[in-house]
């Protein structure tokens, strides 16, 4: 825009010129028309034939003069001044066009038969005052200026008009993205111009592929293990048959014992879905009830008692089998280790940090209870009992970038396992 | 006291009929989810222990459709997949524990013999009635203080009737939960045990824990101790 002003003003002050010069030329023209031989042949101009009248207005910015080819005024107008600088005498029929900071002076040399002394040359000027010139180029631009700026502003306010309505779609898909990210749409749901309809189908095939990708992953898994630990139990089995020599059945043992811990810890790190962007959230109640109703049933000749003080619009963003998972061993080890009373809340915070605490009527934990949270022991060095259970529980609560802390139980007596999730 | 065991792994699956047969049951088995399916629904089990991996039909369903179909003897689930998920998914079908593999074969006769008890309403290992103390996980049984000796028979049926006790159970039904569906079966032999028990435990025939229902079947009337939990 600025560049096509610049050459717009540019233009203009041309062809400015240009008119200038022209009009100029046309005066001498005019001029020449009323020159007049005087008495002693040379050349003059009759006051009365002028054909601009500002040249007998002084004052009005144009004069005129003839000067003669010893430098000598022959002729000047009334509107001549003083201080003109006479410049040098031009050839006859030679234009010559100058222009100073105040004024531009045209000079015509001419040729003139004179009867009496033969033949003279002389130079006409005309001197225009540069002010009208300048009048009116400043006048150009400020027009061209200030249209130039209603334009400009017109212009781009239509553009910010037109991109904000192009992109509201986009926004639209941010802000889907953003409800799915926080769990709370499955899916891309909204409708989207044709450009966009690939795009939001491919997110929402990548996410529901995510999923579908962790359960082939997961079946798999779980084919794995069924076909590993059939033919372990079926070793197992060999080795506590007392048919066979004892010294064979520890040598079988032993292995088999080893095989299963390390099989065992390795397809649980494998299972672990892990913090995932857009993981669908879970209901955490909905999840504990499971759980405490399939411990109340393996338990039954403990009893257990849940009081479960979770609100069933709480939700958390992990994986439902890691959840399982996680809660599924704490709630076993409640049981457990206590009494069977068991005792589980959940609250979020308004920062969206979400805590779990459950909490049973057992002895409690050891002195150094974070011995028993260490993370990265090696499968062959791990020892069955509570160990495992809360190790693997607090192996994925830090997979999601969570806390666990244990402590005493206020209410029941016992242990209290707080973990808290930032999902 | 019948145990249906659906496993498809032809190894595992001799080793457990072993133990089981080891610890006093009569076993009937299937290989694939198939057969399960109809041994689960049409068979007199007392309890069953279902692989959940298994071919054409999964353990889970034949879970489930055993518990549509009425049938709620004990369910033990065997399974190759440790995590809380898949324990949830069977235990919410239908079964009422699962063994993950590979198990001791101790822990699989312990896990049977708590789900039988559960299901008869008895949570001790020990059952008591009167004098007689039944110890379903020793296979033992002492009368007062005496050590009694019983043949596997007859532990079977005592066993049964101990966990029955109060209702009238007929021949044909202690026929079909002592022996598997392929074993031949007599019921004249049913009052063999019932004569033998008889002797064994009221030696003198005053206290007649056992009465023969006319028609009918027998019914167990000691009664279990007030203080039984």
């Amino acid at each position: 825009m600025l560049a096509c002003a610049a050459a717009l003003d540019h233009a203009f002050a041309e062809r400015a010129l240009q008119t200038q010069y022209d009009r100029m030329q046309g005066l001498a023209y005019a001029l020449l028309a009323a020159t007049e031989p005087t008495a002693d042949g040379t050349l003059s101009l009759s006051m009365f034939r002028l054909p601009d009248s500002r040249l007998n207005n002084p004052g009005a910015g144009l004069a005129s003069a003839l000067i003669d080819e010893r430098g000598g005024l022959t002729w000047g107008s009334i509107s001549l001044t003083d201080d003109v600088p006479l410049p040098p005498m031009v050839a006859p029929g030679e234009w010559s066009f100058e222009s100073t900071d105040t004024s531009f002076i045209l000079a015509f040399g001419l040729r003139w038969a004179n009867p009496v002394e033969g033949d003279q040359t002389y130079t006409l000027l005309i001197i225009e005052d540069r002010a009208t010139f300048r009048r009116q180029v400043a006048g150009f631009r400020r027009t061209l200026w200030s249209w130039l700026a209603v334009a400009a502003i017109g212009l781009l306010s239509v553009q910010g008009a037109i991109l904000a309505w192009g992109l509201g779609p986009l926004r639209r898909l941010r802000r889907d993205l953003r409800l799915v990210e926080k769990g709370k749409q499955t899916a891309l749901g909204g409708r989207y111009p044709q450009e966009l309809v690939p795009l939001s189908e491919a997110i929402n095939g990548m996410i529901s592929t995510g999923q579908a990708q962790l359960e082939r992953h997961r079946h798999a898994l779980g084919d794995l293990a069924h076909s590993l630990k059939t033919p372990l139990a079926v070793l197992r089995g060999m080795s506590e048959d007392e048919r066979l020599n004892a010294e064979l059945r520890q040598q079988i043992a032993e292995p088999v014992a080893r095989m299963h811990t390390i099989v065992d810890h390795q397809l649980r790190r494998a299972v672990m879905a892990g913090r995932r962007t857009l993981t669908e959230p879970v209901a955490l109640r909905e999840v504990i009830e499971k759980l405490s109703r399939t411990i109340e049933k393996v338990y039954r000749s403990k009893a257990p008692r849940f009081e479960l003080d979770i609100p069933p619009t709480l939700k958390v963003r992990i994986d439902g089998g890691d959840l399982f998972e996680m809660m599924g061993n704490l709630l076993e080890n409640a049981v457990k280790y206590g009494k069977g009373r068991v005792r589980v809340h959940a609250s979020r915070s308004r920062q969206g940090l979400c805590t779990i605490r459950v909490e049973d009527d057992g002895a409690g934990f050891p002195e150094s209870p974070e011995r028993l949270l260490s993370r990265g022991v090696r499968a062959d060095t791990l020892t069955p009992g509570q160990g495992i259970g809360l190790g693997a529980s607090a192996e994925l609560v830090a997979a999601y970038r969570g806390q666990v802390q244990l402590t005493r139980s206020e209410t029941l007596g016992g242990g209290a396992v707080i973990i808290t999730l930032v999902a | 006291m019948r145990a249906l065991v659906v496993e498809d792994d032809a190894a595992l699956r001799e080793q457990i009929i072993e133990v089981m047969k080891g610890a006093g049951f009569a076993v009937d088995a299937a290989a694939n989810g198939t057969d399960g399916h109809f041994m689960a629904e049409e068979y007199a089990a007392d309890i069953a222990i279902i692989d959940l991996g298994l071919p054409e039909v999964p353990g889970l369903e034949i879970i489930r459709r055993a518990r549509e179909a009425g049938r709620s003897y004990p369910i033990l689930i065997l399974t190759a997949r440790d995590g809380w998920q898949s324990k949830v998914e069977g235990l919410e079908a239908g079964a009422d524990d699962y063994l993950v593999k590979p198990f001791h074969k101790e822990e699989l006769i312990a896990r049977v013999r708590a789900l039988l008890r559960r299901s008869g309403g008895w949570s001790q290992a020990k059952l008591v009635s009167g004098p007689l103390v039944l110890d379903t996980s020793a296979q033992t049984l002492t009368l007062g203080d005496q050590p009694v000796e019983l043949t596997s028979y007859e532990f079977r049926v005592l066993n049964y009737l101990l966990l029955h006790a109060g209702k009238v159970i007929s021949k044909s039904e202690l026929n079909e939960h002592l022996y598997a569906e392929d074993s031949e079966r007599d019921s004249n032999v049913i009052e063999v045990f019932i004569r033998r028990l008889r002797s064994k435990i009221d030696p003198d025939g005053t206290g007649n824990p056992i009465t023969t229902l006319r028609g009918a079947g027998y019914r167990w009337d000691w009664p279990r101790p007030e203080s039984e939990d």
